[in-house]
């Protein structure tokens, strides 16, 4: 059987050590990057003076926030790179490509939460959710690495662009960062931690797996493309269906 | 023997009797004896007589300051001997002067000692400096040396009206006449002489020994410090004391600034204020005169511009060359250039401080201000502030022809820590302008992009979490 291959002790292997590492690096990065940037776009507060002071003054800093800007740089045009040649030459799936299934599995499960249908949309391995934050991390750390390589060099980029483009470039660094800093604070910080289906936390992004139960009922179209199974006579949304299925498995 | 002494006491009583008539001896309040007569004719004020040279010499003797002189218990005769309710001889003299002399010789027959400081050397140059008992001390208005009449002024001028000079070690010489009127119009008018030359009294008049006129300058100024002790502090953290004390005797003391008898008030006219710099900051002085605020100064007579003491301070000094000083030159500045109701009047905007502060570098120079309070060690770079771009001294106006010096500075600015700034980098810095669709539309459309768009996604985000909390709950 098929299935007995990928599921082992009632996990499947979801994410390769790669995307585990990456995703540790990611994390430590922007939080260094959070708390050297924030405590200078909110000079005002105690709580960043005393930050900045702690770490050895806003020379410091900077150099600290540059550094690991740099790190996050390469973090991430090393993924679009791995990403772009994965999908071009090793035929892997674009999974986290924005579709029109997408839009509709946004309204389906608003249509949910509602109470207008009684099942939440069935999403493949990323669900729009995750897409919006993914796409939010690309796009946003492009910009960032973008912007914030124009403030750190100046000098240099005014040569072929005009002065404006410099205090342009830190209005978009600055307000990008107090975006992602909220967007990754209250949204992904929810859906990894504090949303009721995960609490205390979301480990599939640590140890690379993913529990049965939560395969099916988040992603059951990769749940049944993989293994085969058909969900289809399931009610995803009830905790009681969901219960019979690891079973077989073990 | 002891009958030898007797006799002796005896003689020397009946002596003392013969000499002392007894009413002159006895202390009484009001004139005595012939006093009264004399006063007769003494008492009307209208009484003068012509002298030789044709002045009018008044012979008015006012009864109350007599009564209330510390001679009040001697006869007229006393003094004016020779004459008597009997005998009036009359007497013709030159003048004024002379009848004054002549007036100060009969006191020598009485005080016959002197103290051998002042009052000795002054008599024996009574000739030469034609100063007499009587031009310190009165004539029927004697007082008692411990009274306010017989203080200074007027006791000392007595003397320093006149042409003297002390001579110091090194032959300097340095006049001390002084000036009636100069004193007379100084904030110090109701001060004694004494309450600064302490040591110095009618009765004491040391001589001191200076190596130089310069020497003598410094060790003056040590008296203002009796009174303005919160000065004298403040000098102490100054650029020009610090100087002094490693031995530079050019480095200014009080007096150098605030003159010494001819002292004025402060907060007069800010000329002066600014003139008192310009003794020693001659070159500064004339590149603040063609500046913006030297220029209102002396050609409108501005009295809001600021002058060297506004951004130097008048006491405490200090070296504006250190980080210290540069950390506060934006708060000098903004002490006018943020006051709404003194911008207003020359529609000048007050957002110059705030736009600064906020940006890069003003940040920056707070931050390291903060860092240097908490006494970290760490070499600061130093930072763009308002004078580097505007000026130092040389402030011009923003606006009309001289507004292109202020460009032409930026671009020179920016490349002290930017080597490679290019002509048109100046322009990454968007003027003290907040940003709007004229000035800085990229930056005003990035801001208000996100202005709608981060509450707009967060109040989405959070509302799904709020509809998924609720769904799950429900569906338990």
């Amino acid at each position: 059987m098929e299935g007995n291959k990928i599921i082992i002790g009632g996990k499947i292997k979801r994410f390769s050590l790669y995307r585990v590492f990456e995703h540790q690096f990611v994390m430590i990065t922007f939080a260094i990057l959070v708390i050297t940037g924030l405590s200078q776009k909110f000079h005002e507060y105690g709580l960043s003076q005393w930050i900045i002071i702690k770490l050895g003054g806003v020379d410091t800093v900077r150099l600290i926030h540059r550094s690991t800007g740099l790190i996050f740089a390469l973090i991430t045009i090393f993924h679009i790179i791995v990403a772009s040649v994965g999908v071009i030459f090793h035929k892997w799936q674009a999974s986290m490509v924005i579709n029109k299934k997408d839009f509709t599995d946004a309204i389906d499960n608003l249509k949910y939460y509602f109470g207008i249908t009684d099942h939440p949309a069935r999403c493949d391995r990323y669900d729009y959710k995750q897409k919006f934050e993914y796409w939010g991390v690309v796009i946003g750390g492009l910009l960032m690495m973008a912007t914030g390589f124009v403030l750190w060099f100046p000098t240099f980029f005014v040569k072929f662009l005009p002065g404006e483009f410099i205090p342009a470039a830190k209005a978009a660094h600055t307000n990008e960062a107090l975006l992602a800093f909220l967007v990754i604070i209250t949204w992904h910080l929810y859906n990894a931690i504090f949303s009721p289906e995960v609490f205390p936390l979301d480990t599939s992004i640590f140890t690379g797996k993913i529990s049965v139960k939560r395969m099916k009922h988040e992603h059951p179209l990769e749940y049944e493309r993989i293994t085969g199974e058909s969900l289809e006579h399931e009610h995803p949304g009830e905790e009681s269906s969901t219960k019979q299925k690891p079973d077989p498995s073990d | 023997m002891l009958s030898r002494f007797a006799f002796l006491f005896k003689l020397v009583l009946v002596i003392f009797c013969l000499c002392f008539p007894a009413e002159s001896i006895a202390v009484q309040s009001t004139p005595s004896g012939t006093a009264d007569l004399c006063l007769g004719c003494h008492s009307n004020k209208d009484f003068t007589t012509k002298l030789k040279n044709g002045e009018d010499l008044s012979l008015f003797v006012n009864k109350d300051l007599l009564e209330n002189s510390v001679h009040n218990m001697l006869d007229c005769s006393g003094c004016h001997s020779g004459f008597s309710p009997e005998k009036h001889p009359s007497r013709i003299l030159e003048n004024r002067r002379a009848y004054a002399v002549s007036g100060a010789a009969i006191c020598k027959s009485c005080h016959t000692t002197f103290r051998t400081d002042l009052h000795g050397r002054m008599v024996k140059a009574a000739e030469k400096s034609g100063q007499y008992c009587v031009d310190c001390h009165g004539a029927h208005t004697v007082q008692p040396v411990s009274s306010q009449e017989l203080r200074e002024p007027r006791y000392c001028l007595g003397c320093h009206l006149n042409k003297l000079s002390m001579t110091f070690k090194n032959g300097e010489k340095q006049s001390v006449q002084l000036d009636h009127m100069i004193l007379k119009t100084s904030v110090h008018n109701k001060l004694y002489c004494t309450d600064c030359h302490f040591g110095f009294s009618p009765e004491k008049h040391p001589i001191r020994q200076f190596k130089s006129s310069r020497d003598y300058v410094i060790a003056s100024s040590e008296s203002c410090r009796r009174c303005h002790f919160d000065k004298y502090t403040k000098t102490l953290e100054s650029i020009h004391y610090s100087m002094l004390s490693q031995g530079n005797l050019k480095a200014p003391v009080c007096v150098d600034c605030h003159g010494a008898h001819s002292i004025g008030r402060a907060g007069q006219e800010r000329t002066v204020s600014a003139k008192r710099c310009k003794k020693c900051h001659g070159e500064i002085y004339k590149i603040y005169s063609s500046s913006v605020h030297g220029s209102a100064l002396f050609v409108d007579h501005n009295q809001d511009v600021p002058v060297c003491a506004d951004c130097h301070r008048a006491h405490n000094i200090e070296d504006p060359r250190t980080f210290d000083y540069r950390e506060k030159i934006p708060g000098m500045c903004g002490g006018c250039h943020a006051n709404k109701e003194l911008m207003d009047k020359y529609g000048l905007t007050t957002a110059v401080l705030q736009s600064y502060l906020q940006d890069f570098h003003g940040v920056t120079l707070k931050l390291y201000k903060k860092q240097k309070d908490t006494g970290n060690k760490i070499t600061l770079k130093p930072i763009a502030v308002c004078v580097d771009c505007h000026g130092v001294h040389d402030i011009t106006p923003t606006t009309g022809p001289k507004s292109s010096i202020v460009k032409a500075n930026l671009v020179k600015r920016c490349r002290k820590c930017h080597p490679d700034a290019t002509e048109n980098f100046p322009d990454s810095w968007i003027s003290h302008y907040k940003p709007s669709l004229k000035k800085a539309p990229i930056v005003y459309t990035i801001n208000l992009i996100y202005k709608i768009f981060i509450p707009f996604m967060m109040v989405g985000l959070i509302l799904q979490i709020l509809l998924h909390i609720w769904r799950y709950v429900v569906n338990r």
